[in-house]
């Protein structure tokens, strides 16, 4: 293959082309529903105390984002490439000059663009919510500590580092990018899944079974890997294990983040060179099964 | 010093034989055994055959769509599995469908895009090629309200658009009315008389007559006739002669000098038109 091939012109191409397809496909609705929950949520259950208010939004806002991002990575990608290949677009595509991980690469940035995008704009309706229900929370607060007589200085500032612990800090967003990341995975497994599968159904339930089992490695390697195993084969079945699903658990740093303790630097770096390293390897294994594939 | 090695022809098919594994218990498919063929720059090549006789597995080989199991495809001397290879190519696929969404024009822009075309350049040749299929009024309308026949004229544009030197046509009349089959068929004439060189499937045997210099004839996977139209399809022991305005007198005497030199009278009559150009003639609006 000529050196001079890989073109990101081409690669930008596919991938605006299938922000289009998708957003056209009316995918981006879920947004709308997405900004009614939050809302909804945002406001709901006032006699609960501060910290259960704020918490419970985080809880549904979250639990939201996550499900839109894993439906749409998974969705959305086993959707592309039997589509493309049943409308015959692949023929008129391929038969020009663009090698088929430029199309590979294409697609799956076309929807990590889309998750992302999506990913940004509830993570900006969400904050903007949690800002106004912290501020609102606050203000009751104060104003029970002013009717009950003790609104000291010191209680006030109690009150709102409380608040503000449980409200809108960077540690949202950090969360926000550990769904980013996660789902980012999950896509380039659909894809992958998708390049041997013999139909979207297949491509949507295997990346489902698969989605759940990575979820699930840490309470897997518990409960199959007991202690009267041995250690070769402790190491045999955790590395198979890694082979055929990905550990989503290394992303699932939503808890600590409604709970309002601190995502570090280092957890983020290790989600980022995760999530990096399966993406590669992925569209590698992706790119050796595409280009044997028989169109 | 003058380069006195040959150009290699547009496209060379050697020894290509094409085995499709099947399931477990099933026999493996054999489409394409043993096929070659040459297709010479400039030239018109219809490939025909009926259905099942491994002419699209035979196209899709040459495009690098499919890998041999046996042999090798070559467009202009690069190896088809080179992506390079199909930077001289348009291809339009059986009955082509394109993204729903886009329109038209953007349809070739993507297209362009593709083929690493840009700015004004792209905008220019996008809308001549829109303008040469016949397709400018649908420049803004969504593909997902273009009839069968625009579909395949949108497809010949994007095949178009890069200015390739070989274009590959997978019957590129399915679907289309007599007068979009004309335009088609007008068009490949106009790529003959500009040096392009056409490598063309159809079932329409009429046409591929029309336009083809040569053509090769597949059943079972096998090339089972090659040549020269004319060669092919020419009677060899019979003379045609056609006469405007000769009286039947004429023909009387012309019946009987043939006869008596030991020629054999077999039919005489009017000469008759086509279906296909009374239709055109008879549905043609008059020009204003």
């Amino acid at each position: 293959m000529n050196s001079n091939s890989f073109s990101p012109a081409r690669i930008w191409t596919l991938a605006a082309a299938t922000v289009t397809q998708l957003v056209r496909m009316k995918i981006m609705a879920f947004l709308i529903v997405f900004c009614i929950i939050v809302v909804a949520a945002g406001f709901a259950f006032p006699v609960m105390n501060p910290e259960q208010q704020l918490k419970l939004l985080k809880d549904v806002s979250f639990g939201a984002l996550q499900i839109f991002s894993v439906v749409i990575a998974i969705v959305s990608t086993a959707l592309l490439l039997p589509r493309d290949l049943e409308d015959r677009t692949l023929y008129t595509i391929l038969s020009k000059p663009v090698p088929r991980y430029e199309y590979l690469l294409g697609k799956l940035m076309g929807v990590l663009l889309l998750i992302g995008a999506g990913l940004i704009l509830m993570d900006i309706a969400f904050s903007g919510v949690l800002w106004l229900r912290q501020s609102l929370v606050l203000a009751q607060s104060v104003t029970a500590l002013k009717q009950e007589g003790v609104a000291t200085p010191e209680a006030i500032a109690q009150l709102n580092e409380f608040v503000g612990k449980q409200g809108l800090t960077w540690n949202i967003h950090l969360g926000v990018l550990a769904i980013f990341l996660k789902a980012s995975v999950i896509a380039a497994l659909s894809l992958m899944i998708s390049c041997f599968a013999s139909s979207t159904l297949f491509t949507v339930v295997i990346s489902l079974l698969v989605t759940i089992i990575g979820h699930g490695q840490g309470l897997i390697r518990e409960y199959f890997f007991t202690a009267g195993m041995n250690q070769i084969m402790k190491k045999m079945g955790s590395a198979m294990l890694a082979i055929l699903t990905p550990d989503l658990g290394i992303f699932d740093v939503l808890d600590n983040v409604i709970n309002g303790e601190i995502v570090s630097a280092f957890s983020a770096g290790v989600m980022i060179g995760t999530a990096a390293i399966y993406v590669t390897g992925y569209v590698l294994v992706s790119h050796l099964l595409f280009v044997e594939k028989e169109l | 010093m003058p380069d006195s090695a040959p150009s290699p022809p547009a496209v060379t098919v050697e020894n290509l034989t094409k085995v499709f594994k099947s399931g477990l218990g099933q026999q493996a498919f054999v489409a394409v055994r043993d096929l070659s063929l040459t297709v010479e720059k400039g030239e018109v090549y219809g490939l025909i055959g009926p259905n099942g006789s491994g002419k699209s597995t035979t196209m899709k080989a040459i495009l690098g769509l499919l890998s041999p199991t046996l042999g090798k495809t070559t467009i202009f001397g690069k190896s088809s599995i080179e992506v390079e290879s199909r930077r001289d190519v348009g291809f339009l696929p059986e009955n082509p469908y394109f993204y729903k969404h886009l329109s038209g024009l953007e349809t070739l822009l993507f297209y362009g895009r593709l083929c690493s075309m840009s700015g004004r350049d792209l905008q220019d040749k996008a809308r001549e090629m829109l303008i040469l299929t016949g397709l400018e009024d649908a420049t803004h309308r969504r593909v997902a309200g273009f009839s069968k026949g625009m579909l395949q004229r949108l497809g010949l544009a994007q095949a178009l658009l890069h200015e390739p030197r070989l274009i590959i046509l997978d019957e590129p009349t399915a679907g289309v009315d007599p007068a979009g089959s004309r335009k088609i068929r007008d068009l490949i004439m106009g790529f003959k008389e500009s040096g392009i060189t056409v490598l063309v499937t159809s079932h329409l045997l009429e046409q591929i007559q029309e336009v083809c210099d040569r053509v090769g004839i597949m059943a079972h996977g096998r090339m089972v006739r090659e040549g020269k139209l004319d060669d092919l399809i020419a009677v060899e022991n019979e003379t045609e002669l056609i006469l405007a305005d000769a009286s039947p007198e004429l023909l009387a005497e012309i019946r009987t000098l043939a006869e008596s030199k030991g020629a054999r009278w077999i039919r005489s009559g009017h000469s008759r038109t086509t279906l296909e150009r009374l239709f055109l003639e008879s549905t043609e609006e008059p020009k204003q």
